[in-house]
């Protein structure tokens, strides 16, 4: 019983010096951790919406999560959205970064998380594949035309931008 | 001081983590796919590693035996939250290129078998050069692997190409290729030590 | 062969059946696929194959030199391997990718483990898969040929949902379509397999069991409502009839006994029809093999023949 309560006391000195460090390193790190993150983010939406100078996360009333982005130019004028659509595709969820402007037409697209078989689905992250996106209708995108031997993934990037296209299109018509 | 300079090079070559004493294989394997993931990885072990020998060794009469296995835990996996954090806050890229591997170092064999078989034996300045021999040791044979994979799986070193018109083995970007070169490296190895004796 | 193969005290008789003449013999009944491959493809067809076949023979050499062993070149293995390589490759693929996939599948896929005999995996299977994985691009693009109805592989098209535009059985059976150099002449590649037959040095336990068991699952689960499969047609494409004839009977990595050759047929069937139903490529011959290689050493242990005063 007194080995117990011994080693129970060991183990709490070990960890409160843990967490007191862990808590110091927290506090030093914490507020570059958010900073990197939303550089990062800026760079993201700008990459794919080059004309906008800023950028309005649009939350969702519900859960406070972020549904898409307003982009506004440099007269703070709204011109545009940008939003993620993610899709299934061969061996993952692919998910896509899409910047559209107010009259449907897709500024860029950037594939920004997949992991498809090297050689055959990983191409859909090439520009020769996502430059295709570019000035075509979002929603519907017929201009489009798959990688040869990677018609899964590439209609995972598709499909799944033409549907956050229309889902954010009512979202935006609601709100007027 | 002879002594110290053994303890930090059996680590590179006599027992190298990787390739003799096999250990910490599941990192090796998922993040080698390019020189810079292994650099990255090899340097937060080395780290980890020689942050948790250098404490483990300075409390280690402090710990009695019986519950060893969970401080030696709670210190590792504290180095290892440090580790992940500076990550994030200054290399996020680097960070999200090692993913889960980053946290998962708290169950790298390489860590814990070092504090268990030797830092809770020895003293500060072995341990220090031990856990640091290992840690460099690791990072080494990190390079090596990744330096083969992300020549032949993506005819690059360091994102830079190397020769024009070389067709990438895509193989070897991938987990299979992975293991094909750790077995053959392993083979190789294991060649020229029966070859020396 | 199997069913003589009774491992049994002496006295024993010798018969002039040798490991190299059953290797040259399989090389010999391979030679009518090959040359429907070069009349349905062309001349590039048989590049690919005599180099593959060189460079297979060559590893196999510098091996032998290297680990002092005997040279084993004669014995007629490794041309074997590098034919069926060559046979699972697209007609008109770059010459240094069959290279590249002989000398893996020799080196890596059955010199490593100790040569002829001691390989686990169906080398030039070995080889291939290596090839898919590395060089996709190259391994799933079929130009058409003289006088093929359509450049992608029937089950390609049927995978990615195309119509298949008025393919026949018998173009099928012929090779009138686009597919590996050895694969789509299913004519040739019976002569060759009858041939083996009859010489008894391969039996019928994989070969049936394998075709009927992809025949069944594909009836069953081959079309989106059951019983409407077209088994036919998966029975007739892809490289499933010289998979099934010329590369899951490899002596070395398949079971011994009958009743571990039939489980071994069934679960090549059965992954075969899997992969072409639901995997993500359209041919899983190649895929199947190997898995069952994999689980050889298994059947072998729970079918192998009761010693005679056991249990």
């Amino acid at each position: 019983m007194k080995d117990m309560a011994r080693y129970g006391f060991i183990l709490a000195v070990i960890c409160v010096a843990a967490a007191g460090l862990l808590a110091a390193v927290n506090a030093l790190t914490g507020p570059k951790i958010i900073a990197a993150a939303q550089a990062e983010e800026q760079a993201a939406l700008k990459e794919v919406m080059p004309l906008a100078g800023k950028f309005m996360p649009v939350k969702s009333p519900a859960d406070n999560t972020t549904l898409y982005y307003k982009a506004f130019d440099n007269q703070d004028k709204l011109i545009g959205f940008v939003f993620k659509a993610s899709g299934k595709g061969y061996s993952s969820v692919i998910e896509t970064l899409a910047g559209v402007f107010l009259d449907d037409k897709i500024s860029a697209i950037k594939v920004i998380s997949l992991n498809e078989t090297p050689g055959l689905g990983m191409r859909v992250a090439e520009n020769k594949f996502t430059g295709q996106f570019n000035q075509q209708d979002s929603l519907n995108l017929s201009g489009v035309e798959a990688i040869t031997g990677a018609t899964i993934s590439s209609r995972a990037v598709i499909d799944s931008v033409i549907k956050k296209a229309q889902e954010i299109k009512e979202m935006v018509k609601n709100d007027k | 001081m002879k002594d110290l300079v053994k303890e930090f090079t059996k680590g590179i070559i006599k027992e190298n983590p990787t390739f003799v004493l096999a250990l910490g294989l599941c990192p090796t394997l998922a993040v080698s796919v390019s020189v810079i993931n292994g650099i990255g990885m090899g340097a937060a072990a080395t780290f980890v590693l020689l942050g948790s020998s250098v404490i483990i060794s300075l409390v280690r009469n402090f710990i009695p035996g019986k519950i060893r296995i969970p401080c030696f835990i709670v210190i590792i996996a504290t180095f290892v939250t440090i580790t992940e954090l500076c990550l994030k806050a200054y290399s996020p890229v680097l960070n999200r290129a090692l993913g889960i591997y980053v946290p998962l170092i708290v169950v790298n064999c390489i860590v814990l078998g070092r504090a268990e078989a030797f830092a809770c034996k020895n003293n500060l300045w072995r341990s220090f050069f031990d856990g640091l021999g290992m840690g460099v040791g690791f990072t080494l044979a990190l390079i090596l692997i990744s330096a083969i994979r992300e020549f032949l799986g993506s005819g690059q070193i360091l994102g830079r190409t190397l020769i024009k018109g070389f067709e990438p083995v895509f193989v070897f970007g991938m987990p299979s290729g992975a293991l094909l070169v750790i077995g053959l490296l392993l083979g190789f190895f294991n060649l020229l030590k029966n070859r020396r004796s | 062969m199997i069913n003589n193969f009774t491992v049994s005290g002496s006295p024993h008789i010798h018969k002039p059946e040798s490991v190299s003449r059953i290797m040259w013999t399989v090389v010999i009944s391979l030679i009518p696929a090959g040359i429907a491959g070069v009349i349905i493809f062309g001349l590039d067809a048989l590049w690919v194959t005599l180099v593959a076949v060189a460079a297979a023979v060559l590893t196999e050499l510098t091996f032998g030199i290297l680990t002092k062993k005997k040279i084993t070149i004669l014995d007629g293995s490794a041309v074997i391997t590098g034919i069926l390589l060559a046979f699972n490759l697209p007609p008109q693929v770059p010459l240094w990718l069959p290279i590249v996939g002989a000398v893996f599948s020799i080196a890596i896929g059955k010199q490593v483990f100790g040569g002829l005999g001691q390989n686990i995996f169906n080398p030039a299977l070995v080889g291939r898969v290596f090839l898919m994985a590395s060089w996709p691009k190259y391994m799933t693009t079929f130009t058409p040929s003289f006088d093929a109805v359509t450049s992608a592989t029937p089950l390609a098209a049927l995978k990615e949902g195309k119509a298949l535009e008025h393919i026949s059985y018998l173009d099928l059976f012929l090779g009138k379509h686009g597919g590996c150099i050895g694969e789509v002449c299913i004519l040739a590649l019976l002569i060759g397999a009858v041939l083996l037959l009859i010489k008894g040095y391969i039996s019928w336990h994989i070969p049936a069991t394998y075709i009927f068991t992809t025949a069944i699952f594909t009836y069953i689960f081959g079309a989106a409502q059951l019983f409407h499969g077209d088994w036919l047609f998966h029975v007739l494409s892809g490289g499933l009839i010289l998979g099934a004839f010329f590369m899951a009977t490899d002596y070395v990595a398949t079971p011994l006994t009958a009743k571990g050759q039939i489980i071994f047929g069934v679960g090549c069937g059965l992954l075969t029809a899997v992969i072409r139903i639901w995997g993500g490529y359209p041919e899983g011959v190649s895929y199947a093999i190997l898995m069952m290689n994999a689980a050889t050493p298994l059947i072998d242990r729970y079918t192998k023949n009761r010693i005679y005063g056991t249990k």
